[in-house]
């Protein structure tokens, strides 16, 4: 491994584990002198506690770039340092980089929307997170997000369904999956997009490290929307995170008296971008992809059906809007029995046209 | 000759088992004692007895009575010995023939005037009767018409003491009750709540069809207001008709929980317990029992509305019924079962505060209230339930431009085919299908099974998910008509699985 790298990875390792940040203090110091000085000679340079230059000390005796290699490729984790030429160019500018990202599933490039929240967002709120995530995704945006529950999964979920890219950003170790229950969304999200994490294998979700991962999940987007957010949550500290890096910060108006979005209402407030129309947002964020976003607002009925369906699916697709509607007014709609009806559902729910929410109400999905 | 005897039937679960009452008159300190493990009711007997008699114008002995009830390691509970021990009192006072009592099974109440009252459990008592061979039962006249339900035994309904010592001397007819004409082999009487009075909701109610043709169990999801209690009760009529032995073992039930009037119980069950009742109650039991809910809606409609909010503890218990098809309760007493086959509905709001997914009112609930609200159905319990249902508030609008709805007798017919199909060819419903039956009767050909498999992958089916897919799949198989299980059925079949909740 070449100094630079393994000087990067070096300083990597030493922030996860005394907790604060070395980087931004480095001044002139090249960090690649770093792991060479002595723990006397970098307090000089940096002041450093006792404890830390302990730590410091440690891992200077343990530290093998090659040891750390090889368990990397073993786990298939990557990894990227900013003198890689993977590494995000939108991290490069920040004064608190991260001195090395490990990375699963391959990052994607192009535009990157972070979608931010609380982990006890509303169901409302969900259903924002869930369409601007798939609104995003179908205009070509990658949907950044924190893999937490809550508006964070439900934004991949979005991004997902919309068949886009998206990348989670991780307050743990890169193999660590936190919280269990969203373990099937940890290897859909990878298989999409990547999963990415400042922290080594086996590294666990420490409270302070979720702070710290909000500056990469502000980072590695252009734009930050946050969905749901009480004061003080961690949403509001990403938020914090992309005005300092310069990022546009927007927020989704929720409803008065309502402790969940006092943050993210404040925040508008305060004069942030207002979510309140899904296409005015998107041809603001997204110019370029600007075109007919067949979203909730315009499409219906007539929107084009695909060709070669049997009859009972197309007189079903036809009979169902954008919207979420109940299986009685498609029924009524489409002139079928229950019975039939309810098999061109299923048949067209796997065919990827239709899907359904918990309340038992039926969407039409566009495809393209 | 100064013992007498006299036969009487005792109750025991939802059966019935003779009691023979023996009684020794003789010549010592005048006084009147029971014994043969007798509880506080029939210990008190010998009041009502003594009174009775004197006030229907006969003579209590003056002398040393005493009454045995055989067999003597048999708790004798309730009141229904009174007019037995008090006949007997009298047949060995010379008043009543000896041979008048026999090959009778006597019950009955009496009052202090000397009337008798109605007692629990006399259609079981007059199977029993005639399973012994007893030829005739003298019982309290209102309880008359429903033991004349069983055939092979004369039952006479008798007013007060008076008239039951004269019929016993043969100075007074007593006409014998029959049984009602009006057998249960019609079809179920007409009840107001039928299915074409409810509009929209097609999904739920295709749902409870399939539930019915296949005996499975329901979970109704929606918000307050959206008509799952409406249309759970309307589930029992499109059940296929009871048959006469069902009747039977209904009213048998409703006869030992004393909640009979007259007759056999021709329609089938629908109860719907509050939430917060007990185990007992919900099983049966108590230091006297009796059948508790699950029992009271053998062969029909168990309802639990607000499912989440029953106590885990009292639904615990559902679980033998709902497998076995027969609650046990074990007293210190005694082990006694009575019979509960139900088909269970439950219905649920999606959350603690109803709304979730209704789109005119906004859920105010967070995701993890609304995920420990769910959480709080059992495991176990939730293996028992083969079709979820969701059940959207509908508004004006949605529903305007609907057809008059079929009527709940049209869906009878197409249930009650699919039924006779299922017995047919594995002698249980569908949804008892479990395992190697299983695999056996519901294999899919191949169109159906390649689409099965990518709704597996797709829908992430666990493994009961896929048990409870292929039972209904055979269902809706069943009520098309079809031998096979084809694409358009597992197709159905796929809507009704789970969604928000952990499994799917």
């Amino acid at each position: 491994m070449d100094s630079a790298r393994s000087a990067y990875l070096f300083l990597s390792l030493l922030q996860a584990r005394t907790g604060s940040s070395l980087i931004s203090r480095l001044g002139d110091l090249p960090p690649e002198e770093v792991p060479r000085m002595s723990a006397e000679q970098l307090s000089r340079a940096v002041k450093m506690t006792d404890r830390a230059m302990g730590i410091f000390d440690k891992l200077r005796r343990e530290f093998d770039p090659d040891r750390v290699e090889k368990e990397l490729s073993e786990a298939g984790v990557g990894l990227l340092t900013p003198v890689d030429a993977g590494y995000p160019e939108r991290l490069i500018g920040m004064v608190d980089l991260p001195p090395a990202l490990f990375v699963r599933g391959s990052l994607p490039g192009g535009p990157a929307v972070a979608l931010v929240g609380s982990r006890k967002a509303s169901v409302t709120g969900l259903g924002s997170a869930r369409r601007l995530g798939r609104a995003l995704a179908e205009r070509g945006a990658c949907v950044v997000s924190g893999l937490a529950l809550g508006i964070d999964a439900a934004a991949h979920e979005g991004a997902l369904a919309g068949g886009g890219t998206t990348v989670g950003v991780l307050g743990c170790g890169i193999d660590v999956v936190y919280p269990r229950s969203n373990r099937g969304l940890f290897s859909r999200v990878e298989g999409s997009g990547s999963i990415i994490s400042e922290y080594y294998l086996g590294e666990a979700p420490l409270a302070w490290r979720f702070p710290a991962r909000n500056r990469v999940i502000a980072g590695l987007s252009e734009t930050l929307v946050v969905v749901e957010a009480p004061e003080k949550s961690g949403a509001l500290i990403t938020a914090r995170h992309a005005l300092e890096a310069g990022r546009d910060v927007w927020a989704v108006p929720g409803p008065l008296g309502v402790a969940e979005c006092r943050g993210s209402n404040r925040l508008l407030a305060d004069g942030a971008g207002v979510v309140w129309d899904l296409d005015a947002f998107l041809d603001e964020v997204l110019p370029e992809a600007a075109g007919p976003y067949p979203g909730p607002q315009g499409g219906g009925a007539n929107a084009a059906l695909p060709e070669g369906l049997p009859e009972n699916e197309a007189r079903v697709l036809a009979a169902l809007g954008f919207e979420a509607t109940p299986v009685d007014v498609v029924a009524g709609n489409s002139g079928l029995e229950v019975r039939e009806l309810l098999s061109a559902v299923s048949m067209l729910e796997l065919k990827g046209y239709v899907g359904r929410d918990a309340a038992g109400t039926l969407v039409r999905k566009p495809v393209d | 000759m100064s013992v007498c005897r006299a036969w009487s039937l005792t109750l025991l679960g939802i059966d019935a088992l003779p009691v023979e009452v023996e009684v020794d008159v003789s010549s010592g300190l005048p006084g009147f004692s029971i014994v043969g493990l007798p509880d506080t009711a029939v210990q008190e007997a010998r009041e009502r007895v003594r009174v009775a008699i004197s006030n229907s114008g006969f003579k209590f002995p003056t002398k040393k009575v005493i009454v045995n009830l055989a067999p003597a390691n048999l708790r004798k509970e309730g009141p229904a010995f009174d007019l037995p021990i008090a006949l007997a009192v009298l047949a060995a006072s010379g008043v009543v023939p000896a041979t008048s009592l026999e090959r009778a099974g006597i019950v009955g109440e009496l009052s202090l005037d000397g009337g008798l009252r109605g007692v629990r459990g006399t259609l079981s008592m007059a199977e029993a009767a005639r399973h012994r061979g007893m030829q005739r039962l003298v019982l309290p006249e209102v309880n008359a018409p429903e033991a004349a339900s069983i055939n092979g035994v004369e039952v006479y309904g008798i007013g007060d003491l008076r008239q039951a010592v004269e019929f016993l001397k043969g100075d007074r007819a007593v006409s014998r009750t029959l049984p009602s004409g009006d057998g249960i082999h019609a079809r179920p009487p007409e009840t107001r709540e039928d299915f074409a009075d409810v509009a929209g909701q097609r999904l739920a109610k295709r749902a409870l069809e399939v539930a019915a043709a296949g005996g499975h169990n329901v979970l109704l999801s929606g918000p307050p207001g959206s008509g799952k209690t409406m249309l759970a009760r309307r589930l029992p009529g499109i059940l296929p008709a009871l048959t006469v032995d069902e009747s039977i073992e209904v009213t048998k039930v409703y006869s030992a929980a004393g909640q009979v009037d007259g007759g056999l119980v021709k329609v089938r069950p629908f109860r719907a317990p509050h939430h917060t009742i007990s185990t007992s109650g919900l099983a049966g039991g108590g230091s006297n029992p009796r059948p508790g809910e699950v029992s009271l809606a053998h062969h029909g409609v168990l309802f639990l509305d607000e499912f989440p909010e029953f106590s885990r503890q009292t639904l615990e218990v559902l679980r033998q019924p709902l497998e076995d098809g027969q609650v046990t309760i074990s007293r210190v007493a005694g082990t006694l079962s009575y019979p509960a086959r139900v088909t269970l509905v439950c219905s649920m709001n999606p959350c603690p505060c109803g709304y979730a997914g209704d789109n005119r009112r906004a859920c105010r609930c967070s995701a993890s209230q609304i995920e420990r609200y769910q959480g709080r159905i059992s495991g176990p319990l939730l293996d028992r339930l083969d079709l979820f249902v969701d059940v959207p508030r509908l508004t004006r609008d949605e529903l305007r431009g609907e057809e008059p709805a079929e009527t709940s007798e049209a869906i009878r017919e197409r249930v009650a085919a699919a039924r006779g199909a299922q017995l047919g060819r594995q002698g249980e419903p569908n949804a008892s299908l479990a395992g190697r039956p299983l695999r056996e009767t519901c294999r899919l050909g191949g169109d159906a099974e390649a689409l099965f498999s990518q709704a597996i992958d797709r829908m992430g089916l666990s493994g009961r998910g896929h048990d409870r897919v292929l039972r209904v799949a055979r269902t809706v198989a069943d009520l098309a008509g079809s031998g096979d299980i084809g694409l358009e059925h597992v197709a159905e079949a796929l809507n009704y699985r789970r969604f928000s909740l952990v499994d799917g």
